[in-house]
């Protein structure tokens, strides 16, 4: 039999129409007449709307129509965001803004115009009245009493608080001969992608039917969405996702501003079409990752942790486009990773701000692996202990799993320790240590990272029933061979560079027993794609690859038992197709049959009276799949970097991972998300940051100011594959593509750490920017 | 607020001339996507700083978002539906793709024709040379690590199409 097509470095079928220019991303697609919206937006952190003068813009050249807050709240409903979580409060906005603005880049007013412009040129005639309020912009201060609430119908700015405990952790401390404290402060980042968001909306008043081009990485959540919002039913809404230039989480929820541009083109009768520019994806699209963690761990004096306590505190902005505890949350629950701890106690608390709303980005949860690894250093340093001696004490090992954490999470198919081994070897930590000691001597500082990632990838409705969020976590998807024996095939994703065209042809081809050059996967269209969560974390490979290979297989018994009905057999037992072509097994040898899938496909539509009594005609499949509560990939990262101590700055100068992420379909796609993944972990913790000033402003407004790292500042990536099947899943995979973001921050700050070890400092907090690294050496080097 | 008045301009692009009306104001990134149809020009910046838009203008990458149009007469300008001329990929895009060089490909024709340019100047650059050049464009999606790769192998392969010319 040909290879199975899982497992091999295919080539991508995407890449040839991006690589000449001929992708389809949003602005590409020409939709005649359209017109064009900009968004007036508050120069204020926090202020009243006391008035919005439109007139003068309204007679500008080539303005169409001026709209603010009021105007849209007569087309669309308001987001309501109040699952029934314990200690999280609802909360409700506008489509934009009516009373008062909240955060520096809040809309105001819409301009549409025949072009964009003269929508841009009649935003300056547009005269908002504003009173100034104070701005909340620390989320420790937004705690204090008496300070200006973000929402006034709150009764704080606290928005979400929640604790957990489990075992006796108080106890546990109260025996502990050691108490090591640690913090971890992490700054608010942005997701970046190189395409801005923005949408085209196309009112057809005859069908009463909107067409939404929108780069979206969850196209039927959207749709769902964005029809309740315009109060349609879902059979008037079809949601088109063109090529996306990524996402990375940015492009899952419907944003203000798409909503307000789909309302402007059914009021108006026509295209509407919108898209940001940088400064307004820095300051007003959606932030991440800004939180403040402590931990404090009772240990014995070989480093053994007997109880671990978690606090967070993060910084949710001004809006809830998300329940304000999803992603502190998930911190919480998982932070104990590949170790053993089982008194454990957390403390969650989420906190609105006057800074631009909160959004999940690649590893919202990213931070976890830092906080354990660095907690286990704090642990290690105390004692005067090896690090890595104190990871191999508390690390699982196999004949301990499943594993049930304390918080309940249960690892089950994870190999922790076989990866961690494996990295240290690889990187030969001695000679490292040899190396590190001869070079402190000439005043070079090298230090060596290390972080153990469990990542949580892909979450089934179980996870979301136990954790008491509403939310799905299922992946549908359809294979059909149509009557010429083409094989097409959908799901429920959609991508935004990860290759799903490539991959998952590979998966439907082994499923079904056909050659991947020969499934076309087509996504993103609501109307075509059955209905699926699309997109985000680390799901697709576990459950859209799940999907499609119960789809894929059920589709080939149909073909099989057409097969054997054709032959004459009385079973398809002794049967398979096998690149496209029907064989049977006859004295143990695969034989032709002659028949082929195209014979079948014949058959199945033009002449169906053919089939086994009782057969429907046709041949397609469609299939849902719920994966396990949870399913976790783990991997090792192992970094060197150098600490320029007189200037502060960083250099990496080797970065090592080993992966256990299951079955990969792909394994140059594969490599190619962890490459990005890491990039993106190391882009955090050196570069990139979002600045708000004292009075709200935020000062990160162009990318000469928020950084992105370059090709010079991200070091060659060396990747050593050790995956493992998971068990409990049709393809077994693990997923990935987030824990390069959570290993990355993890092996870079204690790579820092270790290179500052002689100086008896600790970075605690990110980014590593040089006049920090110089404020921890200052008087010491 | 008076109307904005355009004035004639005549592009060379890819070989063609194209005679346009446009604002003075307009840039050159929107009138080749949106005046001469020629999509594959990114913007992802407006301020010169992402690299997504570059295109060669007489030969030499630039960025297409920080120029006008109206500057352009008389310069011949080469963007990525150009770049090849036999309608076979150029050696750098065929690397790329081979290296998994590109994820979600909106940067991509800003370092193609970036590379393009910058391996006819430097035939054997070191993997240092090669990402300090690739310095200028950014990618969220890759980490680079392979648009290195893919450029070293362009180098290489162009090297030895010479060598064998």
């Amino acid at each position: 039999m040909s290879k199975p097509a899982i497992g091999q470095s295919l080539p991508r079928k995407e890449d040839h129409r991006f690589l000449t220019g001929q992708g389809r991303y949003l602005d590409d697609i020409v939709v005649p007449g359209a017109l064009h919206a900009h968004f007036v937006r508050s120069p204020h952190a926090h202020a009243r709307i006391l008035a919005i003068h439109t007139e003068a813009a309204a007679r500008a050249p080539g303005v169409v129509r001026v709209v603010t807050g009021r105007d849209l709240a007569q087309w669309t409903t308001s987001l309501r965001m109040a699952p029934p979580i314990q200690g999280l409060h609802p909360v409700e906005m506008t489509t934009l803004p009516i009373d008062k603005v909240r955060f520096i880049g809040d809309p105001v007013a819409c301009i549409v115009a025949t072009d964009r412009y003269l929508a841009e040129d009649a935003a300056e005639l547009i005269a908002v009245e504003y009173e100034e309020l104070a701005a909340v912009t620390d989320m420790t201060r937004a705690l204090a009493p008496g300070v200006a609430l973000v929402d006034e119908l709150l009764a704080s700015n606290l928005i979400s608080h929640q604790t957990f405990s489990a075992g006796d952790p108080a106890r546990r401390f109260a025996e502990a001969p050691v108490v090591v404290e640690a913090e971890f402060h992490q700054h608010r980042q942005t997701h970046a992608p190189i395409e801005t968001r923005g949408c085209c909306a196309q009112w057809d008043e005859g069908r009463r039917h909107l067409t939404m081009h929108v780069g979206n990485q969850v196209p039927h959540p959207y749709r769902t969405q964005l029809a309740r919002r315009l109060r349609l039913s879902e059979s008037q809404v079809t949601v088109v996702s063109p090529d996306i230039g990524g996402g990375f989480g940015q492009k899952i929820a419907l944003y203000r501003e798409e909503l307000t541009v789909a309302a402007l083109s059914r009021a108006l009768k026509r295209p509407v079409r919108w898209r940001e520019d940088r400064n307004e994806n820095l300051l007003a699209s959606c932030h991440a990752r800004e939180d403040s963690v402590r931990t404090r761990a009772a240990v014995d004096t070989e480093g053994r942790i007997l109880a671990l306590e978690l606090k967070i505190i993060e910084d949710f902005g001004a809006y809830c486009f998300y329940p304000a505890n999803y992603v502190a949350r998930v911190v919480a629950l998982i932070v104990s990773g590949p170790y053993r701890i089982s008194n454990y106690a957390s403390d969650v608390k989420s906190v609105l701000t006057n800074k631009c709303g909160y959004g999940p980005m690649r590893a919202p949860m990213g931070m976890v692996s830092w906080v354990m690894e660095g907690t286990i250093e704090a642990i290690a340093r105390r004692l005067g202990r090896d690090a890595i001696e104190v990871r191999r004490i508390n690390m699982l090992s196999r004949s301990e799993l499943p594993y049930r954490m304390a918080t309940g999470e249960v690892l089950e198919d994870i190999t922790v320790r076989e990866t961690f081994e494996t990295a240290l070897e690889a990187f030969d930590i001695a000679r490292f240590r040899e190396r590190q000691r001869a070079d402190r001597e000439r005043g070079i500082h090298r230090g060596l990272g290390i972080c153990n990632v469990v990542e949580s990838t892909t979450y089934g409705s179980a996870f979301f029933k136990a954790a008491g969020i509403p939310g799905s976590g299922y992946e549908a998807a359809w294979v059909k061979v149509e009557p010429s024996g083409a094989v097409n095939a959908s799901t429920g994703l959609m991508a935004s560079g990860q290759g799903y065209e490539t991959t998952f042809a590979q998966v439907v081809a082994d499923a079904l027993g056909v050659a991947p050059e020969d499934v076309r996967l087509t996504i993103g269209n609501t109307d075509t794609a059955p209905y699926g969560m699309g997109s985000r974390g680390a799901r697709g490979g576990t459950a859209g690859g799940g999907a499609l290979m119960l789809a894929g297989q059920a589709l080939r018994e149909k073909v099989l038992s057409i097969a054997a009905a054709l032959l004459g057999l009385n079973s398809s037992g002794e049967l398979r197709l096998a690149r496209g072509q029907v064989e049977r097994r006859l004295g143990g040898e695969w034989t032709g049959t002659g028949l082929s899938l195209a014979d079948i496909a014949q058959v199945a539509y033009l002449d169906p009276l053919r089939l086994p009594s009782g057969m429907e005609p046709g041949l397609e499949a469609h299939k849902a799949y719920d994966p396990p509560p949870m399913t976790y990939s783990n991997s090792t990262h192992l970094c060197e970097a150098v600490v320029h101590t007189a200037t502060g700055r960083i250099t990496l100068e080797r970065y090592l991972v080993v992966e256990d992420c299951g079955t990969v379909y792909n394994p140059m796609i594969v490599a190619g998300q962890q490459h990005g993944a890491i990039a993106m972990g190391i882009s955090g913790v050196l570069l990139e940051e979002i600045v708000y000033d004292g009075s709200g402003q935020n000062r990160s407004g162009s990318f000469a100011d928020y950084m992105l790292a370059t090709a010079v500042e991200i070091p060659s990536i060396e990747i050593i594959s050790q995956h493992t099947p998971n068990r409990r899943n049709p393809t077994g995979s693990k997923g990935m593509s987030e824990g390069g973001v959570m290993g990355a921050i993890g092996s870079v700050m204690s790579a820092v750490n270790d290179a500052l070890s002689p100086f008896g400092v600790v970075a605690d907090r990110q980014p590593l920017a040089p006049d920090y690294i110089r404020s921890l050496l200052r008087g010491k080097a | 607020m008076s109307e904005v008045q355009t004035v004639p301009v005549t592009l060379r692009v890819n070989g063609e001339e194209k005679r346009i009306l446009v604002e003075p104001r307009k840039l050159l990134s929107d009138t080749l996507r949106e005046d001469c149809h020629l999509t594959g020009t990114h913007v992802g910046c407006e301020h010169g700083v992402c690299g997504a838009c570059t295109v060669l203008v007489d030969g030499r990458p630039m960025r297409s978002c920080l120029l006008y149009a109206v500057q352009m007469a008389g310069r011949a300008i080469t963007t990525i539906e150009g770049v090849s001329s036999d309608g076979q990929l150029t050696p750098v895009q065929q690397a790329l793709h081979e290296a998994h060089g590109l994820q979600c490909g909106f940067c991509t024709p800003g370092i193609v024709l970036t590379m393009e340019a910058w391996l006819a100047e430097n035939p054997a650059p070191s993997e240092a040379e090669i990402r300090d050049a690739l310095s200028g464009n950014l990618c969220r999606c890759t980490g680079y690590h392979n648009i290195v790769v893919a450029i070293a192998e362009a180098a290489a392969r162009l090297r030895q199409a010479k060598a064998g010319e």
